[in-house]
């Protein structure tokens, strides 16, 4: 869980990437995930790395994105293996497997950098019905609640002598059914409560609320623009050379 | 009965939260564990049925090392009763549920429906027999929980800050089940911040404070230190504070509202 | 017309036809300090729910006779408009924050009233200040303790500026030194805002000395109603098997042996006092 924890769950660092507009992140990260698609040559997947690589560590979350990447290896084995029974070249299905890690890599690196709250404001600066924005903070905000408090169900369980690892297969899914439905319960409950807060707060009054900060691009934001579209450009044109 | 020696527990994360712990509890035991939020208190219970294992010293529960057997095994001879009462309850039937660890611990089926039967009508249940569990009151819950775990007859019961939520008439009959508990050797450990209850129990008290142990000893001694409480940023119970600022101080604190009635009475006919 | 007020209402939820709330009839000026205690089911949290709209809006269910608040029909008003007069703040710190960040959380229902962004950072500051957490401005939820947290949920309905600030069990889950921090904090807000305060409370020795009237209630009825010295020392209060301070039953105690102190006190140091004096008949 703890292992969990961290390499999902967005920490407070500073990194002079960190701190640009959480637009300007998305539209990086959404750079490097559209190269990672055109990427088809070794050359072209080390450079994509290479560039992965180094704003991971300009944005100090080398470690956490390797835990992720790690994750995604397993697939990218798979991957690697399924085009070499499908008689691909042994370079080829090398550069497939890449490209799904560098995807990967891409879209957890923006979510590693961004906060919750940052893609709250993004959300609504798409214009996102306000009724699922709401719904998406409130999920993040509670996963990491809920997390534990499947752990003290757990420990609750445990100590009226539950083990989750003895039994057959089927066996051993029944046994989650001690854990899921106090789970089930407390979120319901949780929403009930929840609700109750909301309509107490005005929620729903209208359909566009205000904002107590809005983004706005700063001059590094533009320069970072400029750069990485600078580069994207330059690196579209010779991908596809 | 149990015992932990020199036990220390450090987290994964790196923050110890059990230091150099030594402690005994025999068989019929009244302890109640007191402390500050944080002190320690629910990792300390937490060693005793194996659910943490500690990073340093041994706890041993009738002589089987925590270390080495299954949190199942120990939870035959210590239950513990967790706070939250939504987190435990998922079965159909309130019968369900208390067969639920029975049946986790392996007993037999001619035994299953004996403690069944017994924890029904100990605490007041028949009726709720086919009842789901979840649409019972707060406090019905609560022992419902307790019921669950007291159902395998475990030498030594914890319950962890059993009246958080709970209304006074709760409370007394909390008080009621305890004392009945004793009555038949068990042993009872309360881990609680709720000094009032604490002291109208007078049990064997524990004072923990930033993962170690303070103080040990009886009721009297213990809220009647008030440097020790200070320093472990527990307050003293309304009884004890008005002995000492009484004039003339009784002898020994007063344990219940008649002992003081009993005190101030006798001194104003003088 | 009083700031609050309860006229022959009763109220069942959906599906049951046994009455939460029988006939209540209830007045609250402005300025008070209310205790609302009794045995669990005997209909207090249902109280409080009528006071902001959340029954029967929410909770739908037969109802007979009028809640007003500050001249506004409860049952008829929107929430919203309510939520401008009422806070409420509930008994779990950790369903009540839903943003990332503690000012954004106490902007919240700012922002759904539409608020203009200048009004907002102004409320928001004041709201952090009141209740001494500027510092915890951009910390997120799983960064605070318990007691932060209520105060968070406390500084977000006060941000709305409303005469009546309701809280049902607010310490329940808390330790009782965060308990009584936040005890201490209602009270220097009532002062210094005069802001009225309704308060649903099982640990009635934290509260009591600070609270103007005590309301008990059981089946849905109000039983006793008066100033706390008053109440708490009756022996219908004992009945009613609420959490009367320990002090206080000794008092009552002395007096059935008939020595009748000329004070109720609430806590030790008044009782010692009292009994120094000897002052009695």
């Amino acid at each position: 869980m703890y292992w969990i924890s961290t390499g999902l769950i967005f920490r407070r660092v500073t990194s002079p990437f960190h701190e640009l507009d959480p637009r300007v992140k998305l539209l990086v990260s959404i750079e490097l995930f559209s190269l990672a698609i055109m990427a088809d040559t070794v050359v072209e997947v080390s450079l994509l790395f290479a560039s992965i690589l180094s704003l991971a560590v300009l944005s100090r979350i080398l470690r956490r994105l390797g835990r992720t990447v790690a994750f995604s290896a397993v697939f990218a084995g798979i991957i690697f293996v399924l085009n070499v029974i499908a008689s691909r070249p042994l370079i080829e299905s090398v550069v497939l497997a890449s490209r799904f890690i560098a995807i990967v890599a891409a879209t957890s690196g923006f979510f590693l950098t961004t906060s919750p709250d940052e893609l709250e404001y993004v959300m609504r600066w798409f214009r996102l019905p306000r009724d699922i924005v709401f719904a998406f903070v409130t999920a993040v905000r509670f996963v990491p609640v809920m997390m534990m408090d499947a752990l003290q169900i757990m420990d609750a369980q445990k100590s009226r002598g539950l083990e989750l690892e003895k039994g057959n297969i089927f066996a051993r899914i029944r046994k989650f059914v001690p854990i899921l439905v106090p789970l089930v319960v407390s979120a319901v409950v949780r929403s009930g409560e929840l609700a109750e807060a909301m309509e107490s707060r005005a929620y729903g009054v209208t359909n566009k609320p205000t904002s107590l900060f809005e983004l706005s691009l700063r001059s590094r934001d533009i320069f970072v623009i400029a750069l990485s579209l600078l580069l994207f450009i330059l690196s579209v044109l010779y991908f596809s050379a | 009965m149990i015992k932990f020696e020199s036990v220390s527990f450090t987290h994964l994360g790196g923050t110890t939260v059990l230091s150099d712990v030594s402690l005994e509890i025999a068989p019929g035991e009244l302890l109640a564990i007191v402390g500050a939020n944080g002190a320690g208190k629910t990792t300390l219970a937490k060693h005793t049925n194996g659910l943490l294992k500690p990073t340093r010293g041994i706890v041993t529960v009738f002589d089987l090392d925590t270390r080495k057997a299954s949190v199942a095994e120990l939870s035959r001879h210590v239950g513990i009763v967790f706070q939250n009462a939504d987190h435990q309850l998922f079965s159909e039937t309130v019968e369900d549920e208390i067969v639920f660890g029975l049946r986790n611990l392996g007993f037999d089926d001619d035994v299953v429906k004996k403690r069944l039967e017994w924890a029904l009508s100990f605490f007041e249940l028949n009726r709720y027999r086919n009842v789901a569990p979840l649409l019972l009151s707060g406090g019905e819950k609560k022992r419902l929980c307790i019921a669950c775990v007291l159902a395998w007859d475990p030498e030594a019961i914890i319950l962890d800050e059993p009246t958080v939520g709970q209304d006074y008439a709760q409370k007394e009959k909390l008080e009621q089940m305890i004392r009945m508990l004793l009555t038949r050797g068990r042993s009872v450990i309360v881990v609680s911040h709720d000094i009032e209850f604490v002291w109208s129990l007078q049990p064997r008290v524990i004072v923990m404070a930033g993962g170690r142990i303070l103080a040990d000893g009886l009721a009297d001694q213990i809220f009647t230190n008030t440097d020790l409480l200070e320093k472990a940023n527990v307050r003293r119970p309304h009884l004890v504070e008005l002995s000492e600022l009484i004039d003339p101080k009784p002898e020994k604190p007063f344990h219940t509202v008649h002992d003081a009635l009993h005190w101030i009475v006798h001194q104003l006919r003088r | 017309m009083s700031l609050i007020e309860f006229i022959d209402y009763s109220f069942s939820y959906i599906g049951s036809d046994k009455p939460v709330l029988d006939q209540i009839n209830l007045k609250i000026e402005s300025g008070e300090v209310v205790i609302l205690a009794g045995p669990t089911g005997c209909g207090k949290s249902t109280l409080l729910r009528s006071i902001n709209g959340l029954i029967p809006q929410m909770y739908p269910g037969k109802r007979s006779g009028s809640v007003f608040i500050d001249g506004l029909d409860v049952t008829t008003t929107p929430m919203s408009k309510i939520a401008e007069k009422v806070g409420f703040v509930f008994q779990n710190p950790e369903n009540q924050i839903f943003m990332f960040s503690v000012e954004r959380d106490i902007a919240f229902a700012l922002e759904n009233l539409a608020m203009p962004r200048k009004e907002i950072r102004e409320r928001v500051s004041w709201a952090m200040d009141l209740l001494h957490i500027t510092d915890l401005a951009e910390k997120a939820p799983h960064e605070l303790s318990d007691g932060q947290k209520q105060r968070v949920a406390i500084a977000g309905v006060l941000a709305m500026k409303p005469s009546v600030l309701v809280m049902d069990e607010p310490t329940s889950l808390l330790d009782p030194k965060t308990a009584s921090a936040l005890v201490t904090t209602v009270k220097h807000l009532h002062d210094s805002l005069d802001i009225t305060v309704i308060i649903v409370e099982h640990r009635l020795e934290i509260l009591a000395s600070l609270a103007t009237r005590i309301l008990i209630m059981e089946g849905g009825e109000i039983m006793l109603d008066g100033p706390p010295r008053e109440v708490l020392s009756k022996r219908e209060a004992q009945v009613a098997g609420i959490g009367i301070p320990v002090i206080t039953r000794v008092y009552t105690l002395l007096k059935e042996s008939g020595l009748t102190l000329p004070v109720v006190p609430l806590a030790p140091r008044e009782l010692a006092e009292l009994l120094s004096v000897r002052s009695f008949d």
